[in-house]
């Protein structure tokens, strides 16, 4: 995972927002996946403009803990949602950066 | 009402069904009785004959809808309709006249329709409001449901939620569990004093749930295929309504009518 990738929610994957929580539908495997406020925040940054390293600074200035342990947390949570089909890896167009 | 086409009358909606032969109109008459209704039907279920038999893998029941049309499939029945003109055709395999496998898919389908869910849950009216029990298979739906005394028990299995005029309310269903008919037996309604996903212990507990925890609690136990994006968006929308304004709680319970007066103390 670089900075030439991002990574935007399928457009078929339904979800809300509830309070600070999210609640995302795998809608082939007919399973729910409730996100907790950092999951729920990485999931609107996942908007397929941003670089994975543009999103753990954002995390970082918003969460109180040390960038290095959020890229990783980062790093394997957008895994996980692309594992499960709820969000896509793509390369970023020319003109994308932040 | 032997000769009558019956009607059916489940969480507001009154269903015509026609097409039925004598011996399956008793049928439908002894297994609906409490649910037979005299008021104008708001739908029309037509079942026609019987398809042939034919043996393989059970398909998953599914749910397709695209434009006011809509197709509903519980191994071995399907049923073809149209929300604008109000009428569905079944397609029953053998067994029963009415299949209540799918009779319930409709029911869940046309809940939704109108903002409601019809959820995996017991639910019992005390002092003329109704405590909704939720969980999977085994979590004691039914064994609350026995204790429920001289409290009028809406069904041990499949509750149809919806919101009305007093908030959201708690209907009676036809679709009895393990329980038997006899947790069947009245077509009543109630305004929902809080909503409890279950666990057996040997002991109370109880903890209040998150809105977002809810609707996560609330979503599996849901009477509907969920791989359409379009159900289930309906789905989640309709669960963060009701999480919104109806409390949940996670709740362990010892199976003694002492659940009743712990529930008053729930907070």
């Amino acid at each position: 995972m670089d900075s030439t990738e991002s990574f935007p929610v399928r457009k078929s994957v339904p979800w809300r927002t509830l309070d600070t929580e999210a609640l995302v539908v795998d809608v082939k495997g007919g399973l729910l996946y409730p996100l907790n406020s950092v999951g729920a925040r990485i999931w609107d940054l996942c908007d397929g403009a941003r670089s994975v390293d543009e999103i753990v600074g954002m995390l970082a200035a918003e969460f109180a803990a040390p960038e290095t342990t959020i890229r990783t947390d980062a790093i394997e949570f957008i895994e996980r949602l692309a594992d499960a089909k709820l969000v896509s890896i793509e390369r970023r167009r020319t003109g994308d950066s932040r | 009402m032997a000769n009558r086409t019956p009607r059916i009358e489940v969480a507001g909606f009154v269903f015509r069904v026609a097409g039925l032969a004598a011996a399956g109109r008793t049928w439908v008459e002894d297994r609906y009785g409490p649910f037979l209704s005299r008021r104008a039907p708001t739908f029309g279920v037509h079942v026609r004959s019987s398809e042939r038999y034919r043996p393989g893998r059970t398909p998953r029941p599914s749910v397709t809808w695209t434009d006011g049309r809509f197709a509903l499939a519980t191994h071995p029945s399907r049923a073809e309709g149209d929300l604008g003109r109000r009428r569905v055709a079944f397609r029953g395999g053998p067994g029963p006249a009415l299949n209540p496998d799918l009779f319930r898919l409709l029911c869940s389908f046309l809940l939704m329709q109108k903002g409601g869910v019809l959820l995996h849950a017991s639910a019992v009216v005390d002092r003329g409001r109704a405590w909704v029990f939720s969980g999977p298979s085994g979590s004691g739906k039914t064994t609350i449901a026995g204790l429920a005394g001289d409290r009028a028990v809406l069904n041990d299995e499949t509750i149809a939620l919806r919101p009305g005029a007093r908030g959201w309310e708690a209907c009676a269903t036809p679709f009895y569990g393990s329980g038997g008919p006899a947790m069947a037996r009245v077509n009543d309604r109630a305004p929902i004093r809080g909503l409890c996903f279950l666990e057996k212990a040997d002991h109370f507990a109880h903890r209040r749930l998150t809105p977002s925890e809810a609707v996560s609690r609330a979503f599996p136990e849901v009477m509907l295929p969920k791989r359409e994006a379009l159900v289930t968006e309906r789905l989640l929308a309709t669960l963060a309504s009701l999480a919104a304004v109806v409390p949940a709680w996670e709740l362990a319970f010892a199976p003694t009518t002492a659940i009743w007066s712990y529930l008053d103390g729930l907070d």
